[in-house]
């Protein structure tokens, strides 16, 4: 290999990196290094006479490599490496020493700075005079993208692509779309009907050109990468026909199996043979597998034999749809935070205890109890109720640490829901404090304070327990510092937001992270913030983090603007970074096949083969390879080993 | 108790009948009592096999030697070979096949059992005899009958055997065509690693002590290297000369690869390469004591790769050798590995 | 004693790019001082950093060597940190068995957010690592 010519160019930035590091130094040491042939110093290199005296260094002097030492890469590297481009050089063969966020700004001591300056420029230097010239791989992008989860996040997402003109895939893994919305009752601060809304956008998904739907439905395989991924799917049987069925009902009437309705959070029961909810999407009945007798005409079939449409067919089985999309939006929501490990709210078994989304199936005019609000044991109507805000969160020492955000809000129109239906009846809300930052959302909290005439204690509840056919609940009132006894007729408890268990699942499948609440993880916490991670693969709802419907929306309309900006282009272009085998060396013991997150690697006639497409360029493969037989290009082995040394010199 | 007989009808049968190339096991060695690895092509030759406490070799290494030579001669091996493995043997042939370097159908693994022994330490024995040389051993129940010059000496197995097969845990090939001897996986002659426990018990200051006069005396021979199936790398990462070069290798490929260590044998760079060697055997090595007995200068190789060996075990749930189809050690991972020693 | 605070370790950083080197641009950021005996390394990935290199390090001379990226469950590679976890542990098991001090090896979780975090984990290391003197053991020995 001949030699590089590399020009190192050192930037000042003001006083910044130069109170602490002496840059002339630092270019008179690295014009020493055998690869350079040209160095500078400059006030501020990234401004436009900064960056312009490089393209003309790298003309005049023939330059085919350029390290800038400067501020971090994630500032300046694209800058710098696009300006190499113009002055008609390799964008690769350009790098950045990061002498400031990781030097200058950090130590004091001049003469120490200095030398730590020396020994990051150095190793950088040394890196690029192995840099080799590369070419951004490009790929042809699907033109069709997918949702997963069909809330009201994967609804909106799904309705913005499609109304784009773009083909979208909606899966979802319940028997109907609409998600946890569906369940709720009236929404704050508005008071409007959740169902109401919300039926309009199930029924668009519906009949929309562009979406294509696939319920009861699971996504189990991910291969591919942004541009082109391939989806496999398993579509559960539902046993019924959505085309034949005629929604007349009566094959419940004759179902023998009753078993707990996890649409109604088990305030009610269900058949084996169901709807969730009149308005459910698709509108069909659906045929709980593992409830029925045995899809067996011989045991039971009286819904095949009842069912005039001829709808029943016992011989549906689990099918794998293969879909290829550019790109996906996981839109998989929340659950509650489980109460059994809250034994002292009663860990789950008290007796009209109730979590937050059960009281809306109360509330809701097509729940459980027909819009009344009774109270579970005798189906008598609660004259005291009390609602316990932040359950599980705020609590880092023994549930979550993180605030659910939505509970201050929810109790409020709890609160004002129980009051609208039993006026005479008594609301309680203990909470620790009010977060009700949101356009209406304080005047919404004062209403239920002042004009629904709700009493508002500060402070937590130590205990609740069964006593004398009440609710006994036991708590402190901070403000006036006395201890509180409330014997309540029901208790409403405003459990955690958690991923949802499909979230968890899904992350697995996608390889996609979550933060350490199990929440999908963000790209950048403030710039990047409906981006996965993995390119191609963006965020919406609450799978990402606890947040609202209106909050919600806005997610998934620009997750939806994301993936159609990604599916617009023809091509997209990938780093070319990535892993490169040396066959000479590789023995085909496939252990870079199983280190490879991204199957990027497989083997082909006793030697490992990269999918250039697949490939991320993470290296795992090279630090398990036993015989130096795979790199990644440009952070070779022998690059990092040269680093080594210059930082050790 | 393994008949000789059963191995030696055996190899003649499937020479006889061409089923295999080639019988790999051991014969009479041409030096005294060792026995030494043996390459029976013909029928005729079948009788020329022996199983006795000597069988030390792992002979795996010569199914690597054969994969080389005919990827070297850009030929088709053919027929399988038939090989004589004890249970560390044939989990090693295990993990070439887990690592691809060649196919189940190519090998027929005649499994010989270790039953209530294991094979000698010479060392030990040397301690045992008071300078008389045997130039026989045998097994026989729990113990090894030597033949010396003064006649028949019999001494309790587990006083002259190995420390590997002490502690051995399966003394038995679990992968096998065709099996000899009773599988006696459990007997523990020995705790697991224990010479390896009983030197941890040292300090810090006192392990560096013991192993910086390993470190020293070696001379890079490179005889572990060359005695182990798992090193079947075609260039030692840490030793560049061996460095294959074909038609293809470009002038930058032979100046670019990376010199971990220097080839003059000094402290640094020995344990550089030991070190090196004890990591990329970790999760591979089967424990066959190779190493150990064909250094030289008596350097305790096999503790280092004991120790990796324990720690995959402990700390990983892993055993190497156990199965064709899984992840290498180091290629996999599981969600709850130890991460307590991170900050 | 004072030839020990006289005493400068040097120490080999290997950060991943997108947590623990982010998290050193942090702690620039927020200005918070640290030693500066440390020399970063950028690596796409813990996954990426061969025990090679940890050995090369001390070879070369290095007072300590560190490695640091995502925590568990952040790799933006998925599973390269899992694969480091292993990786490490059994060099760090391996370094400890010969006799080099355990504190002359390490490995930290600090995410991008964790500024404070990195500028500690360095003082820490730095502060361990001076009471144990140079590192003699592995490193190549000096030519005349």
């Amino acid at each position: 290999m001949s030699k590089k010519r590399t020009g190192v160019f050192v930037c000042h930035c003001g006083t910044n990196i130069a109170a602490t590091v002496d840059v002339a130094k630092v270019a008179k040491e690295m014009a020493g290094e055998d690869s350079v042939a040209f160095t500078q110093e400059y006030v501020y290199m990234c401004s436009e006479p900064g960056q312009e005296s490089v393209v003309q260094a790298i003309k005049d002097n023939k330059l085919d490599s350029v390290v800038v030492t400067c501020c971090s890469p994630n500032l300046h590297e694209k800058t710098f490496r696009d300006n190499a481009k113009r002055a008609g050089i390799n964008n690769f063969t350009c790098e950045i020493a990061n002498i400031r966020e990781q030097c200058s700004w950090v130590h004091k001591d001049k003469a120490k700075g200095t030398e730590k300056a020396i020994k990051i420029s150095r190793s950088v230097v040394r890196r690029v005079s192995r840099n080799q010239p590369l070419e951004s791989i490009a790929v042809n992008v699907t033109r069709r993208a997918m949702v997963i989860g069909g809330g009201i996040a994967g609804i909106q997402a799904a309705l913005d692509i499609a109304n784009a003109g773009v083909e979208v895939v909606l899966v979802e893994k319940q028997a109907t779309i609409g998600g946890r919305m569906l369940q709720l009752s009236e929404t704050f601060p508005t008071l409007d009907c959740s169902q109401c809304v919300l039926s309009p956008k199930m029924v668009e998904v519906k009949r929309h050109p562009n979406v294509k739907l696939l319920t009861y439905s699971e996504v189990q395989e991910l291969a591919g990468s942004v541009g082109n991924f391939r989806v496999k799917i398993l579509k559960k049987p539902t046993f019924v026909d959505p085309d034949k069925c005629k929604l007349c009902d009566e094959c419940t009437v004759v179902c023998p199996v009753v078993v707990p309705n996890e649409y109604e959070l088990n305030l009610s029961a269900r058949r084996a043979i169901y709807i969730p909810y009149a308005q459910a999407i698709p509108a069909s009945f659906t045929l709980d597998e593992e409830a029925c007798l045995g899809l067996n005409p011989v045991v039971c079939g009286k819904c095949k034999d009842v069912c005039e449409a001829d709808a029943i067919n016992y011989d549906m089985r689990p099918e794998t749809v293969t879909e290829d999309v550019g790109a996906i939006v996981v839109a998989t929501g929340f659950d509650l935070y489980d109460q059994a490990n809250m034994p002292e709210m009663g860990g789950g078994k008290v007796e009209d205890v109730l979590d937050g989304l059960q009281f809306e199936r109360l509330c809701s005019a097509s729940g459980a109890t027909g819009g009344h609000i009774l109270r579970p044991s005798d189906h008598k109507e609660p004259k005291n109720v009390v609602f316990i805000q932040c359950v599980g969160s705020r609590d880092p020492a023994k549930h979550c640490a993180y605030c659910s955000k939505i509970c201050c809000m929810y109790t409020a129109k709890h609160a004002q829901l129980y009051k609208h239906h039993v006026p005479d009846g008594r609301a309680y809300v203990f909470y620790i404090d009010i977060r009700s930052g949101g356009k209406g959302y304080e005047e919404f909290v004062q209403r239920t304070m002042e004009d629904n005439d709700t009493l508002y204690l500060r402070g937590r509840v130590s205990r609740l327990y069964r006593h004398n056919g009440k609710v006994r609940v036991l708590g402190t009132d901070t403000l006036s510092g006395q201890n509180v006894e409330i014997d309540a007729d029901m208790v409403v408890l405003a459990l955690a937001m958690v991923p949802s268990k499909g979230t968890t699942e899904i992350a697995k499948v996608l390889k996609i992270g979550r933060d350490k609440d199990g929440f999908l993880a963000e790209a950048h916490p403030k710039l990047r913030p409906v981006e996965s991670v993995t390119g191609g693969i963006y965020l919406a709802g609450a799978a990402q983090a606890p947040k609202d419907i209106p909050e919600t929306v806005s997610q998934a309309g620009a997750a939806a603007a994301k993936v159609i900006a990604l599916l617009s282009q023809a091509t997209l272009s990938r780093p070319p970074l990535i892993a490169k085998v040396r066959p000479s060396h590789c023995t085909g013991c496939g252990m870079c096949v199983d280190a490879c997150p991204f199957l990027a690697i497989r083997l082909e006639n006793g030697k490992a083969i990269v999918n250039e497409a697949l490939c991320e360029g993470c290296g795992s493969c090279s630090a398990t390879c036993l015989r130096a037989a795979i790199d990644v290009k440009n952070v070779t082995q022998l690059q990092i080993f040269e680093m080594i040394e210059a930082c050790l010199a | 108790m393994i008949n000789i007989k059963d191995i030696r009808d055996t190899a003649r049968d499937m020479l006889a009948k061409g089923e295999v190339r080639t019988v790999i096991g051991y014969r009479r060695g041409s030096r005294g009592m060792p026995a030494e690895p043996a390459f029976i092509t013909s029928p005729e030759q079948a009788d020329e096999l022996i199983w006795d406490p000597t069988c030390y070799h792992n002979l795996s290494l010569y199914l690597v030697h054969d994969r080389k030579i005919s990827a070297h001669l850009q030929k088709n091996s053919g027929l399988p070979i038939a090989i004589v493995a004890k249970g560390c043997d044939a989990r090693s042939i295990v993990v070439l096949m887990q690592e691809h370097y060649f196919k189940r159908e190519d090998v027929y693994i005649i499994g010989v059992s270790c039953e209530g022994t294991g094979v000698l330490d010479e060392r030990k024995l040397a301690s045992h005899l008071n300078g008389v040389q045997p130039t026989l051993a045998a097994f026989d129940g729990d113990d090894y009958v030597f033949t010396t010059a003064e006649g028949e000496k019999r001494l309790p197995a587990r006083e002259v055997m190995a420390d590997r097969c002490l502690e051995c845990r399966i003394p038995f090939p679990k992968e096998h065509n065709l099996v000899f001897g009773d599988d006696k996986t459990g007997r523990q002659l020995a705790e697991p690693f224990a010479a390896l426990t009983k030197f941890e018990e040292q300090g810090n200051s006192e392990r560096w002590d013991i192993w910086s006069h390993h470190f020293d005396r070696c001379m890079r021979c490179f005889a572990c290297r060359s005695v182990c199936p798992m090193c079947y790398c075609d260039e030692c990462v840490v030793d560049s000369i061996t460095f294959p070069v074909t038609q293809q290798t470009s002038a930058a490929e032979k100046a670019d690869r990376v010199r971990w260590i220097e080839r003059s044998a000094m402290r640094s760079e020995n344990i550089t390469y030991l070190m090196t060697r004890a990591m990329h055997l970790a999760g591979r090595c089967t424990d066959c004591g190779e190493c150990d007995r064909a250094c030289p200068v008596n350097i305790p190789i096999r503790m280092l790769n004991n120790k990796m060996e324990r720690e995959a075990r402990e700390k990983f749930g892993y055993e190497p050798g156990a199965s064709i189809g899984g992840p290498s050690l180091v290629a996999s991972f599981l969600d709850n590995d130890p991460g307590d020693f991170i900050r | 004693m004072s030839e020990q605070q006289n005493y400068e370790p040097r120490v080999v950083a290997f950060l991943c790019k997108w947590c623990s080197s982010a998290g050193s641009d942090l702690a620039g950021v927020s200005r918070i001082q640290y030693p500066p005996n440390a020399t970063p390394i950028t690596v796409p990935c813990t996954g990426a950093v061969s025990p090679m290199y940890i050995l090369s390090a001390f070879n070369k001379g290095a007072d300590g060597v560190l490695v640091s990226g995502c925590h568990i469950g952040d790799c933006h590679y998925i599973e390269g940190n899992f694969l480091a976890r292993r990786k490490m542990q059994l060099i760090m098991q391996l370094l400890e068995f010969i006799g080099v001090e355990p504190n002359r090896f390490r490995m930290s979780w600090v995410s991008a957010a964790e500024g404070a975090k990195f500028a500690q984990v360095i003082t820490d290391f730095v502060d361990d690592l001076k009471p144990l003197g140079p590192q003699e053991k592995l490193k190549k020995a000096d030519r005349i």
